[in-house]
């Protein structure tokens, strides 16, 4: 199954929908979705000759077009990232493809390191210390295709009894360890509850795309099932120098769909954060909140009562208040006709398309009602909200506009379940006043990773 | 620590060591579980706690990427054994022992002991094929001559044998003799500063498995459980001490001093 020996020189190699090369300033190739990276080198060559004849006239490359296929370039201090893509994406979101893909490889290095590492050896061979990692990459760039979470830079929850996630974030609140900054549960691949550190998140919130990160790094890891693990993780958009130390582990092995994440900014603390879990364990084992989270499921869109809706995506913009909210939307299961791979993928261009247009740089728009050959779509963003919603091709513009003023009703009935309405929080730190962006005083930390050594 | 307290106890700590895709996840996976599947490159470290009669047996099942090679001496400490794991088919995973691993079991026990396992020994040995559970001792192996005559001479870091190591893994040939990791475990106990005699000697420390199989993968764990046996009692008997890991103590502790089998 492995795309990595993949022939380079077939047809179908040439067909991908969409590949990513990343390379080194010195043209090193470090990462390709498809084919071997030492089987591309001449290839990444290229790319890079491209781009360092650009900046040798002042400029920057940042995209060319040609029949069918828009290539990206991004620059990141000294990685370069190109995506060839032939979906229709625009430049801008596939440029923010490969800023996750970015931030996906500093999230397991640090950008900190990776500069080190190129000061003192441009043409060092980074996949040294990637190598391993390229299923993580794969596992995210399979998301960023299949996931709206990455186009909206939201996060979705699971849908949950209000009532029950605070049990559960309670029961999270009371295991805490010094050095703790973060609590998460998660589902099923879903956000279940998050607790956060009070002044680590004092002056800088946690991201949406932290949250992706972290749920593809599970994602892709998950083959340890029974064991408790241990490692260096860093939140780029929190801080990207830094690691957090992330102890992970399933509550219900060996179905494994309940798993626990603990982020401790002191690397030593895995027993005592293994200690938490205990107390986690135990209480949800008390409420019998495992067998509770089994049942809970995504939701149907027939659950809206409006008969001509067939799938949306609600993104509220959060209210400026004293809580650190995390961006997060809700949308429905994908049903028939969109239960096929084609159909959901055609329904996310559909939708990637009206992203565009909504968020188009030279031309925003507020409103858009499109109608398209096998359905009808229509996106609106107020300073409130952004929906984006899918209707069946006969409906008529006024049913349309029914139909949404229905929908937001039916969601702000629902929002406490569809939403984690205000994230909770612990105080960890004994002595507030260092501690603030969580890993700064880890900052050496970083060289202590070995990195320096092989230099 | 009051909260330790209610955890269940590990009464002794073992590390598995060693390159990436050499098979440390697959070989604990192999002994625990008794199956054998396809693992992904492990992240950071991953803890088991092993039920071994009345004991608890931590295991620490480490990520052999270099990535994660500045946690190596945390996940070392204090640990009364280390289980340095090479793929017999490829020789630069026992060199890589020696030039990243080793100084990472700095933070071990002082008297902590040391296993070299070559495993994968399914892809050379016939007998390895043989889907068994362990059984026979890992003294009377046979080599397949051909590469024995060059790694005979062992010095600090001999080149490796004339078939090249196969990156694709199509072909992988023996690229490891049970002589050449003797001869490293003989090193081992130098750069330990331990005298040969007073050790555990090599023929006993160097295991060939094959996670796949499950050969001789038993005997490895379990000969280990008996010889930490010493280290469990002695830390269930210091009453006070916190068997789990006593980060100042070993902390500590000198290398260099010799063990006592």
């Amino acid at each position: 199954m492995s795309h990595r020996d993949e022939d380079v020189t077939a047809d179908s190699w040439r067909q991908h929908r969409k590949h990513v090369f990343v390379l080194s300033e010195a043209g090193k190739p470090i990462y390709s979705r498809y084919g071997s990276e030492e089987a591309l080198s001449s290839t990444m060559g290229v790319m890079m000759a491209l781009v360092s004849f650009v900046q040798s006239g002042d400029n920057i490359i940042r995209s060319i077009y040609s029949d069918g296929h828009t290539v990206v370039f991004l620059q990141k201090g000294p990685l370069v990232l190109v995506c060839v893509s032939s979906s229709r994406q625009t430049e801008k979101q596939l440029r923010g493809e490969l800023l996750y893909v970015y931030y996906q490889i500093i999230s397991m290095l640090t950008q900190a390191s990776i500069s080190r590492i190129f000061e003192h050896k441009k043409n060092y061979d980074l996949r040294r210390l990637l190598a391993g990692s390229e299923k993580i990459l794969d596992g995210l760039l399979n998301l960023v295709d299949s996931d709206p979470s990455f186009l909206l830079v939201a996060v979705q929850c699971l849908p949950l009894a209000s009532s029950l996630r605070d049990n559960i974030s309670q029961i999270l609140q009371k295991a805490i360890t010094p050095n703790l900054v973060f609590s998460i549960l998660i589902a099923n691949n879903q956000l279940l509850t998050i607790v956060q550190e009070k002044t680590v998140i004092e002056d800088s919130r946690l991201e949406p795309a932290d949250i992706h990160l972290l749920l593809n790094l599970i994602g892709a890891s998950s083959a340890f099932q029974a064991g408790e693990i241990w490692t260096p993780i860093c939140l780029p958009l929190f801080n990207p120098d830094c690691y957090f130390y992330a102890y992970i582990s399933y509550l219900d092995p060996p179905e494994c769909t309940v798993c626990l994440l603990l982020l401790s900014t002191d690397k030593e603390a895995f027993y005592a954060v293994a200690e938490c879990k205990r107390k986690i364990e135990e209480a949800m084992m008390a409420q019998n909140s495992l067998s509770l989270i089994a049942k809970v499921q995504s939701y149907s869109v027939s659950q809206v009562g409006v008969s001509d809706l067939r799938h949306f995506m609600y993104k509220p913009f959060d209210v400026p208040d004293t809580y650190q909210q995390l961006t997060q939307f809700t949308s429905p299961e994908m049903e028939a006709p969109y239960s096929s791979e084609e159909e959901k993928m055609r329904l996310l261009d559909l939708y990637r398309y009206m992203h565009s247009r909504i968020h188009s740089t030279s031309r925003p728009l507020k409103l858009i009602y499109h109608v398209a050959e096998r359905e009808t779509l229509l996106a609106w963003v107020t300073s409130k909200f952004e929906l984006y919603t899918c209707f069946s091709p006969l409906v008529t513009k006024a049913c349309a506009i029914t139909a949404i003023t229905k929908l937001l009703r039916w969601i702000k009935k629902e929002e406490d379940r569809l939403f984690i309405r205000y994230p909770p929080k612990y105080s960890t730190t004994p002595n507030p006043s260092k501690s603030s962006r969580g890993g700064k005083s880890d900052q050496q930390d970083s060289t202590d990773n070995g990195f320096l050594s092989l230099l | 620590m009051p909260e330790v307290s209610k955890m269940k106890k590990p009464d002794v700590k073992l590390v598995l060591l060693g390159d990436m895709n050499v098979g440390k996840t697959s070989l604990l996976h192999r002994y625990t579980e008794r199956k054998f599947k396809d693992t992904v490159s492990t992240v950071g470290g991953a803890f088991f706690l092993k039920q071994w009669g009345p004991y608890n047996i931590s295991i620490w099942d480490t990520a052999g990427r270099e990535q994660f090679h500045g946690l190596g001496s945390m996940y070392c400490r204090g640990a009364a054994a280390v289980i340095l794991t090479y793929d017999v088919s490829n020789w630069q995973s026992l060199a890589e022992l020696e030039e990243r691993f080793l100084s990472l079991t700095d933070t071990a026990n002082h008297d902590c002991i040391y296993a070299l396992v070559g495993n994968k020994a399914d892809l050379t040995d016939p007998r390895a094929q043989l889907c068994q559970d362990s059984d026979e001792a890992s003294k009377d192996r046979m080599d397949c001559g051909e590469e024995r005559t060059e790694t005979q001479v062992l010095s600090a870091c001999p080149t490796p044998p004339a078939s090249p190591v196969s990156l694709s893994g199509i072909t992988p040939g023996k690229q490891v003799t049970p002589e050449d990791a003797m001869a490293l475990y003989g090193r081992i106990l130098r750069y330990k500063g331990l005298e040969e005699k007073s050790s555990l000697p090599a023929e006993k420390m160097c295991f060939e498995t094959s996670a796949k199989t499950g050969y001789n993968v038993d005997n490895l764990f379990e000969a280990l459980f008996d010889l930490v046996l010493p280290s469990i009692l002695r830390n269930t008997n210091e009453n006070q001490h916190s068997p789990t890991v006593d980060l100042e103590e070993c902390r500590g502790a000198k290398r260099g001093r010799p063990g006592c089998c």
